[in-house]
């Protein structure tokens, strides 16, 4: 019983992480239905900005992840202002070999810069846990665990609260109607792949903190996003939360009670099940396959 | 776009009479290997720089110089494969291996294929060396020492003498080779081996495989990893209070990374390294152990990694077989391969019949105050092995 608990606290720990990782990818398709392949790069360049705070100002990771999240959010809007929104009217395929070439771009650009050494933010606690009776709850995951949830619900605020989120919404229901109603698209999809980049960021300084990156973490992060995203739903802001919670607790899981090296497979196999039930994912909303984009 | 096979008929380049010696290097500039393979490629441009910078190797009495061409095989096995080939459409028969057992097996296929000659730096599954191949050379120790020298160690070593181990293993063929290979060293020498537990090759997170052997309390546990894997279980072991009497891992600990990354948490872990600076031998070119240590702080600006080393040490054995051949032809050097017996600064360089070097001991490290000290064998040991070995 102990162990099952023990791996069900760090499933969903590890879940929430994952959420954390995915909430920007899921945005950006969600609302723009661009299926951004960079993700992972965004990611993993968070977490390098967050390590050379820590390394250069000594700056904790999880003050650093704000500046990660700054430096993410203006890259962010310069790539989709300058560059994506070139093409956002193509088709899907488009903008998928667009965010591709992006990836493929950073990931050796950042292998140029920061070599391909691997890396991890050292703090003092962040591998400290608490206990609870037999339980060992890791402090750095449970914090990543509450950002996670922190900004899900921030961002179900944002986004059904204020006008600009609101914007960003109606928007991706139907960009021509909210052209005539003033919204200035071309500037809310860059907010949107902004606060995507920005939400990457962050989690990177988490993933720093907790694990280890180099640029070939990546891809890694990309697929995980994209499984979690699916698994979870568009159209939902608490879908990437629900999907990574999910996926974290499969992994957990199965990990526990079958061979180790099954872990991925029954992840997917998770995946594949939930389409087949439920296409739109276990959070998703069916409005948004009829989207219009004009 | 790599070509999709070898024609084989180009004339032969790494000919001496050009005056110089074409090597070719598919080496792992990106991808996952990016890391290990940037070092493999720094061990493989010192070699070249020491050997051209004495005016060459003599070949037949000619002076020549060596020339290595590099190709990014972006830690893709087929692409590693697909590059030899690209090298034999142009001639060069003389080849360097790639980074990892799955790349260089890869590419022993195609190098028994198209009569290439290849000196491997860093495939050491023992399962390359079942199929027969006669022109693959391995200057390092097999996969099945690796965990092996770390149980022989703690055996010679430590005090009180540990009872139970377990193995926590990535699932790639290299690191179940070590697997198996610890494991039959460690019931022979009268432990209590636990059931290993597998994971997915490349993974960060291990705890499901560490909340498993928790509750067994073994006293030693040997990771058969990579970096990425090997770290995550130092880490996670913290996070969930794993605490056994020592922890020793293959590959991640000797290289710098891993105490970077770790800090305090990577005191005491034990690993196993093909190469250390207290390694006994010397030669020629790169001088002893501790004069390669130098001139890799000199040339890169960071300590020697055992990575490095045996990159070196494979070039190294590729030139002095075409030195002792006279020729460059891939036959020739092929037969003078075989019938090396060398010292060197990587050690004794000799090779069985299957092509393995299996008269290189490995070294146990031990990390201590920051720094990878040998602790095993003990006539090559820097420092006492500090047991228990616990990093809590």
């Amino acid at each position: 019983m102990t162990s099952f608990l023990q791996a069900t606290a760090y499933g969903l720990l590890q879940g929430g992480l994952l959420a954390l990782v995915a909430v920007g990818f899921s945005l950006v398709w969600g609302v723009m239905n661009v299926i951004n392949v960079a993700q992972g790069a965004f990611v993993v360049l968070g977490a390098y900005v967050g390590w050379e705070m820590h390394e250069w100002i000594g700056l904790d990771p999880f003050l650093g992840m704000f500046v990660s999240a700054a430096a993410l959010f203006v890259l962010g809007y310069a790539v989709q202002r300058f560059l994506i929104n070139l093409v956002v009217n193509g088709p899907i395929f488009i903008t998928l070999l667009l965010t591709f070439g992006l990836d493929l771009l950073l990931v050796q650009g950042m292998n140029i810069v920061f070599s391909a050494d691997y890396r991890g933010i050292r703090t003092s606690y962040a591998s400290n846990s608490l206990t609870l009776g037999s339980i060992r709850v890791p402090v750095g995951r449970l914090l990543a665990f509450a950002l996670a949830v922190a900004v899900t619900l921030l961002l179900v605020a944002f986004v059904n609260r204020t006008r600009t989120g609101i914007s960003i919404m109606a928007t991706g229901m139907d960009r021509g109607a909210a052209r005539l109603m003033g919204i200035r698209a071309r500037h809310v999809y860059a907010l949107t792949y902004a606060i995507a980049a920005a939400l990457a960021g962050m989690a990177g300084a988490m993933i720093g903190t907790v694990g280890t990156f180099n640029p070939s973490a990546a891809g890694g992060f990309t697929l995980m996003s994209f499984v979690v995203a699916v698994l979870g739903g568009l159209g939902n802001m608490y879908g990437a939360l629900v999907g990574g919670l999910v996926i974290g607790l499969v992994e957990a899981w199965s990990g526990q009670y079958l061979p180790g090296t099954w872990v991925y497979a029954l992840a997917f196999l998770v995946l594949i099940v939930v389409l087949v039930v439920r296409p739109t994912g276990l959070v998703g909303r069916a409005y948004y396959t009829g989207r219009q984009d004009v | 776009m790599a070509g999709c096979g070898s024609k084989g008929e180009a004339t032969s380049p790494s000919s001496a009479s050009s005056g110089t010696m074409m090597i070719g290097a598919s080496v792992s500039l990106t991808g996952v290997l990016a890391r290990e393979g940037g070092l493999t490629q720094e061990g493989y441009k010192l070699c070249q720089d020491k050997v051209n910078a004495g005016g060459g190797v003599d070949i037949g009495g000619t002076k020549t110089k060596i020339d290595i061409q590099y190709q990014d095989d972006t830690s893709k096995p087929d692409v590693a494969a697909q590059l030899v080939d690209q090298f034999n459409d142009k001639g060069v028969k003389l080849i360097l291996s790639s980074y990892g057992s799955a790349n260089t097996e890869a590419q022993a296929a195609v190098i028994e294929r198209n009569g290439q000659v290849m000196a491997d730096s860093a495939g050491s599954d023992d399962k390359i060396f079942q199929k027969g191949y006669t022109r693959t050379f391995a200057v390092l120790s097999p996969a099945t020492v690796y965990a092996a020298s770390m149980i022989s160690a703690i055996s010679e070593l430590a005090t009180p003498k540990p009872k139970t181990v377990v193995f926590l293993s990535a699932d790639d063929g290299f690191s179940k080779t070590v697997t198996e290979g610890g494991m039959k060293a460690a019931k022979d020498q009268g432990y209590t081996v636990l059931p290993p537990q597998y994971f997915p090759n490349g993974t960060s997170d291990v705890s499901s495989a560490l909340t498993k052997v928790k509750g067994e309390h073994p006293d030693v546990i040997i990771g058969s990893v990579h970096l990425v894997e090997g770290v995550a279980i130092v880490k996670q072991a913290q996070e969930l209070g794993v605490t056994p009497l020592g922890f020793g891992e293959t590959v991640a600990p000797p290289t710098p990374d891993f105490t970077k990354t770790l800090g305090a948490q990577a005191e005491n872990v034990l690993g196993s390294s093909q190469w250390t600076t207290a390694t006994v031998g010397q030669d020629a070119y790169f001088g002893s152990a501790k004069d390669y240590a130098a001139d890799i702080q000199a040339t890169y600006g960071h300590v020697a990694d055992y990575h490095n080393a045996e990159a070196s040490a494979a070039c190294l054995a590729l030139v002095l077989a075409a030195q002792k051949a006279g020729s460059t032809q891939p036959d020739q050097v092929r037969n003078a391969l075989a019938a090396l017996d060398t010292e060197s600064f990587f050690g004794r360089i000799k090779f069985n019949s299957v092509g393995q070097n299996v008269y290189k001991p490995m070294s146990v490290i031990q990390i201590q105050h920051g720094k990878s000290m040998t602790v095993w064998p003990k006539d090559a040991a820097q420092a006492q092995m500090i047991w228990p070995a616990t990093t809590q």
